[in-house]
């Protein structure tokens, strides 16, 4: 099938692409376009308006600031996959790209058109939200932050206006030598996460957990922080046994069920995950050796 | 509309079109770019991989107006000046292209790994090349071509030049494999002419629903690009197809009554963007839905209504096999173990889906089009327009994949219909989604199977009753409800069987061929039963098939005693040693190892008739010689990827005593070659291998004839003479002199003929329903996370009696592609009718999940094959989910009963067997 008429618009500018918005109804911004094309063309999403964002300046960059990590929304995965900044400073980040589809999709998709595309079981999502970032958006009225824990409205919605867009994420640094493991299942390398974990963890000298911070993709709707599971850890000297005490706490979760997983398994996978996430977290950071 | 200009393959180009059209459209359609390939239009098949900017992208998900001022290359763009890359060479001789449809993807992909590393790991090589799929493959033969050019592997055994007469077991490269690299290959919808219309069938929503159509005048008038809607009512002859000659009961389209969600009830004839725009809730269909049934149970249900008028209980047809008394066999036996097992449909997922074009010539018609069976659809075709046979010429297409899928009908009759109404050229190339949902399926199976042995471990009796969800319509619903029954108790020799089978309509998508026509299914059952009994009686799961594998002069349950080539001893022979020390390695890891990762070892062992059942089954294979020397085979045998134009062109030229590479091919055309059969039931190597071996023959008596030469006489084909060289005697025929005729124009002409010899079944299945079997075991080594459930396979070992190897690449190639799809079977594919409808939904393996596959050889000659040779097309696939299944049992003590095995079933198993244990 083809995608509906719809009018195809290519600003050069943030603003421009804003005035765009506000002013056309039903209209849909196009960045990497990995997810927006298929949906176009198997008419999921049928927008009067499609505003292809890939050639507005200034929407691609890494940059450190400020003892914090700004990415740009059109940043390529790919961009980020290989950049030193990144690998050095939030390390998990380069290891949940390399979850990230396949390098065809890498290529095109953008850190912006992932988290406003906010599949429950997208990595990046997953990522910003066990770092606790802000999400810069842009709307007529100007620019504002919005924390990611607030980002999520409920499933594949972003809370952000019609008229807003996402043009980029500060992500706060964890200290040098802090422990970070990555770990998702999925049912074929390259596919959507059914569940993913994202841990954390700040080691004191002595081995032991000053600050964890556990989040599941896949499980809900969006990504879940485990605040009970954290709680557990912080304290603990990284034996087998508090891991699997903290991460059990996932259990309960609220699950989605789909062709893939039924709820249960959902929440038997938050619990393998975040307690394999704890265990390579726990085995990377500094003062753990 | 906007002129976008950027450069294709060093070549500034320049282009109208609106933006936002797809890459992939832009380069195929407007620019006439046909080398990369469309499976999916969703990013999931990576067909279409090309470079933007020297990095690879998805071009179905680029819009064009993304590349104006940018560099595209294409597979095209990678050989210069005619002179192939050395990763298309290696692609070449490692046999890494089989059908070629996913080999412009693969190239580019792995080309962009080259410009990153020039010695790529196999992670390396499997990370950049992971975002393509290929169905035929198995992916290891890809992935050895690529790491050859890395330096890492060394090149492949290769037999390029066979001299005359010993072609026949060669490892010559396909003799059609060039085209598949640059581009050149033509598939089903990578070509017809410019002023073609396009026609997209309105499918229904529904799985049942009565309908009616109204006027479409408005329709008309909303889109005047609409040349014309057909429904039942436009169908000149029958509307009604079929694959069996008095079963023609699936609609062109449908006329009132809809019996699955897919089924076609209209057709849109128009200009391309017409039909891709119109919605299908604005043709003006009402439906009136029904309840549904899905699965046999709610068919077989009491009230259910009739699918179909004639077939009360929804019920097809029985299949029945009875040797013996096999329940007092049972009730003498020492041991019974006895289980219940369910199949999912599976879907074929060939990369390219259904796609070709037809025009009018007269009161004839042409179809171009991918398909596996040329005179099939030929004669399908006729009866739809209510034409002659002869009136239809089928023009096949490379095809790029078909596995069973490409035996019915799909968009023939469609393009044939609107064509011959219309006189113009109509074409039609299926979305992914239409493919998979209106395509047919591998029957969903449910069993149930009682079997016996005495204590030293001799089979004594089988019992077997299946349920096989054959959808809405017949499609191949009486092959399977016939060949489960002979082939369900397994490749053993067993006193006593009793063997039934039910196929079953349902309003589900039809079930039809799938590589191994229900065989599959039945050899899960028997070979879970079969571990079952060597644990009881403590007997080493691989010695009690040894111990029972039929052999020659023992009866099948049908009653035929094997004459010859029964090699499965053998195979299983020939794995004992890689068995004992792989189950001791994982009896090790799983003594030593963290309790989390636990591996097995199983083994599967099967057997598959060649040909069709019971039925007359025959090819013909024609050779000419033209005035100017030339030698041609005339082959209607439809290559699908296996290597059949390769291993034809082999057979025939030892036949006739040329060298292989002397050889022209001429295939498919039904105007051009005689009738050679379909490609299915793993027959062409062994039937119209035999059809060409003696169309080569027989072209070299009649050549000996002229020349009144003795049997020995050496040929050698000249310039318009062939020089007959006989006891130190030379003679020259000039062929200048000779008179040209036959339907292709040659002086000197030939043909073939082989139907393998075969008895009819009598009500309790007795008789002889194959002519020969091909046998197989295989061993898999599978490694499991009890915590997730997940399956790894390691390694597979498959020993296979292929009679005689006409050429071991090809049938390496054919051992690889088919356990990759066996442990998709096993393991992942499950096509849920409306829900799994995609490649992102419906998983098949991708390159991580087909382990390192070796392969063993075995050749216990076949008498009446060309050679020795018998099939393989089909054995390849049987006995991989088996072998998986007993591997998960001894790495975890659970018996899977149900596939695929995924995850969260394999995990409730464990999880339910812990609870049982004490």
């Amino acid at each position: 099938m083809k995608p509906p008429p719809f009018k195809y618009h290519d600003p050069r500018t943030v603003a421009e692409t804003v005035e765009l918005l506000a002013r056309n109804e039903n209209a849909k911004i196009l960045a990497g376009g990995q997810s927006l094309m298929p949906m176009l063309n198997m008419r999921y999403v049928q927008p009067d308006h499609v505003i292809d964002i890939n050639r507005v300046e200034g929407l691609s960059y890494i940059r450190e600031a400020g003892g914090r990590l700004e990415i740009g929304a059109m940043t390529r995965q790919r961009e980020i996959e290989y950049a030193d900044l990144v690998a050095r400073r939030a390390p998990i980040v380069r290891e949940a790209i390399l979850n990230v589809g396949h390098r065809q999709t890498r290529n095109r998709g953008t850190l912006g058109g992932s988290l406003s595309h906010l599949d429950p079981a997208a990595e990046l999502p997953l990522v910003s939200a066990a770092l606790e970032a802000t999400v810069h958006v842009q709307g007529p009225k100007g620019k504002r932050d919005i924390a990611m824990a607030e980002f999520p409205a409920g499933y594949m919605s972003p809370s952000i206006e019609l008229d807003e867009m996402v043009i980029g994420v500060t992500l706060p640094v964890w200290p040098d030598g802090h422990g970070y493991g990555f770990v998702e299942f999925s049912r074929r390398h390259g596919d959507f996460a059914i569940v993913a974990a994202a841990v954390l963890l700040d080691v004191e000298a002595g081995g032991k957990i000053k600050r964890a911070s556990v989040t599941v993709g896949g499980v809900g709707p969006s990504p879940v922080r485990c605040r009970d599971a954290e709680k557990a850890l912080t304290g603990e000297k990284g034996a087998e046994a508090a891991f699997r005490a903290a991460a059990e706490t996932c259990r309960t979760i609220d699950a989605m069920e789909d062709v893939y997983a039924p709820a249960w398994y959902r929440q038997h996978l938050a619990t393998v995950m975040t307690r394999r996430a704890m265990v390579a977290a726990f085995g990377r950071a500094a003062n753990a050796r | 509309m906007t002129t976008i200009a950027f450069t294709l393959n060093g070549r500034a180009t320049s282009v109208e079109v609106s933006p936002v059209r797809r890459l992939a459209h832009v380069l195929r359609e407007d620019l006439g770019f046909t080398g990369t390939k469309v499976g999916c239009d969703a990013g999931d098949c990576g067909a279409c991989t090309v470079f933007l900017d020297g990095a690879q992208v998805c071009a179905c998900m680029v819009p064009a107006g993304q590349v104006a001022g940018r560099r595209i290359e294409t597979v095209e763009g990678l050989a210069k000046d005619g002179k192939l890359t050395a990763l298309q060479q290696a692609f070449h001789h490692f046999n890494a292209a089989q059908c070629g449809i996913c080999t412009p993807g693969m190239l580019m992909a792995a080309a962009d790994l080259f410009q990153r590393t020039a010695r790529p790991s196999e992670d390396e090589v499997m990370d950049a090349l992971g975002g393509v799929l290929c169905r035929c493959t198995g992916y290891r033969k890809i992935v050895d071509a690529v790491l050859h050019v890395a330096g890492r592997v060394p090149a492949a055994a290769l037999d390029n030049t066979p001299d005359a007469g010993r072609a026949v077991g060669a490892r010559f490269p396909k003799v059609d494999g060039l085209q598949k690299l640059d581009g050149r290959e033509i598939f089903g919808a990578d070509q017809a002419p410019a002023d073609a219309l396009w026609l997209r069938a309105v499918r229904s929503p529904h799985f049942s629903a009565t309908f009616t159509v109204g006027a479409c005048d408005a329709l008309h008038r909303k889109y005047p690009g609409l040349v014309r809607v057909f429904t039942a009512r436009d169908v000149p002859g029958n509307n009604g197809f079929g694959v069996y000659p008095q079963v023609k009961d699936q609609p062109v389209l449908a006329d009132g009554d809809v019996r699955f969600r897919g089924e076609a009830v209209a057709a849109l004839v128009g200009d391309r963007d017409t039909v891709m725009t119109i919605r299908d809730d604005e043709v003006p269909i009402h439906y009136t839905p029904r309840t549904a049934l899905v699965g046999v149970d709610s068919a077989l249900a009491e009230g259910a209504h009739r699918l179909h008028t004639d077939k009360p209980g929804n019920i097809l047809a029985f299949g029945y096999v009875e040797r013996g008394d096999a329940d007092a066999a049972l009730a003498a036996a020492d041991v019974v173990v006895e289980g219940t097992f369910e199949t999912a449909f599976v879907e074929h997922a060939y990369i390219e889906p259904e796609a070709g074009w037809a025009r009018r010539v007269g009161d004839r018609v042409e179809v171009t089009v991918t398909t596996q069976t040329p005179y099939m659809d030929r004669d399908e075709v006729a009866q739809v327009l209510g034409i002659a046979n002869e009136a239809v010429r089928i023009i096949p297409t490379a095809c790029g994949g078909g596995f069973g899928g490409k035996l019915d009908i799909s968009v023939q009759p469609l393009v044939a219909l609107a064509a011959w109404h219309l006189d113009r050229p109509v074409r039609c190339v299926y979305h992914r989604i239409e493919s998979m949902s209106s395509t047919t399926k591998r029957h969903p199976a449910r069993m149930t199977a009682r079997y016996g042995c005495t204590k030293d471990g001799a089979l004594s009796g089988f019992t077997f009753f299946g349920d096989f969800n054959t959808g809405a319509y017949t499609s191949w619903g009486l092959t399977v409800k016939d060949r489960v029954p002979i082939h369900a108790m397994g490749p053993y020799h067993v006193p006593a069987v009793r063997a039934k089978t039910r196929a079953v309509f349902t309003n589900e998508t039809p079930a039809g061929a799938f590589r191994g026509f229900g065989v599959p299914q039945a050899a899960i059952t028997h070979e879970a039963l079969m571990d079952e009994m060597a644990e009881r009686i403590g007997m080493d799961p691989l010695e009690f098939r040894w111990k029972n594998a039929i052999r020659v002069g023992q009866p099948t349950a049908s009653g035929q005693v094997l004459k010859a080539s029964a090699g499965l001893a053998e195979c299983l022979a020939a794995l004992r040693p890689h068995w004992r020390k792989a189950r001791a390695e994982a009896e090790a890891f799983n003594r030593t190892g963290d309790g989390v990762r636990r591996r097995g070892v199983g083994v599967g062992a099967i057997w598959y008739g060649c040909g069709a059942t019971s039925a007359p089954n025959p090819s013909t294979m024609r050779m000419g010689v033209a005035a100017d020397g030339t030698v041609t085979l005339y082959s209607g045998a439809q290559d699908i990827g296996q290597g059949t134009n390769t291993t034809m062109s082999q057979v025939a030229a030892d036949g006739l005593g040329i060298a292989v590479d002397r050889l022209r091919l001429v295939w498919g055309d039904t105007d051009l070659t005689p009738d050679s059969g379909k490609t299915s039931a793993s027959r062409q190597a062994y039937v119209s291998g035999g059809a060409a071996k003696r169309a080569g023959e027989n072209l070299r008596a009649e050549i000996l004839r002229l020349a009144n030469a003795g049997q020995d006489a050496w040929l050698r084909f000249e310039p318009g003479a062939i020089v007959v060289e006989d006891r130190g005697r030379m003679q020259t025929i000039d062929l200048r002199r000779l008179e040209a005729g036959g339907p292709n124009g040659d002086v000197i002409m030939a043909e073939g003929y082989f139907d393998p010899p075969t008895e009819p079944l009598d009500e309790k299945g007795q008789g002889v329903p194959y002519a020969t079997y091909g046998f197989a075991a295989q061993i898999a080594e599978v490694e499991v996370d009890v915590e997730l459930g997940t399956v790894k396979v390691r390694r597979i070992v498959a020993a296979h009696d292929v009679g005689r190897s006409l050429n071991p690449t090809q049938v390496e190639g054919q051992i690889h592609g088919g356990v990759a799809q066996g442990l998709g079977l096993a393991l992942m594919e499950e096509y849920i009718p409306g829900r799994t409808e995609n490649l992102h939904d419906y998983l098949i393996p991708t390159f991580g999940d087909v382990p390192e596959i070796e392969t063993i050889l075995v050749e216990d000659p076949e008498p009446t094959g060309p050679y020795g040779a018998k099939g393989v097309g089909e054995h390849v696939l049987c006995a991989t989910a088996p072998a998986i299944f007993g591997g998960i049992y001894q790495a975890t003590g659970v018996r899977i009963r149900r596939a695929p095995a995924t995850p969260d079933r394999v995990r409730a198993a464990i999880l339910a067997r812990k609870e049982q244990r004490p």
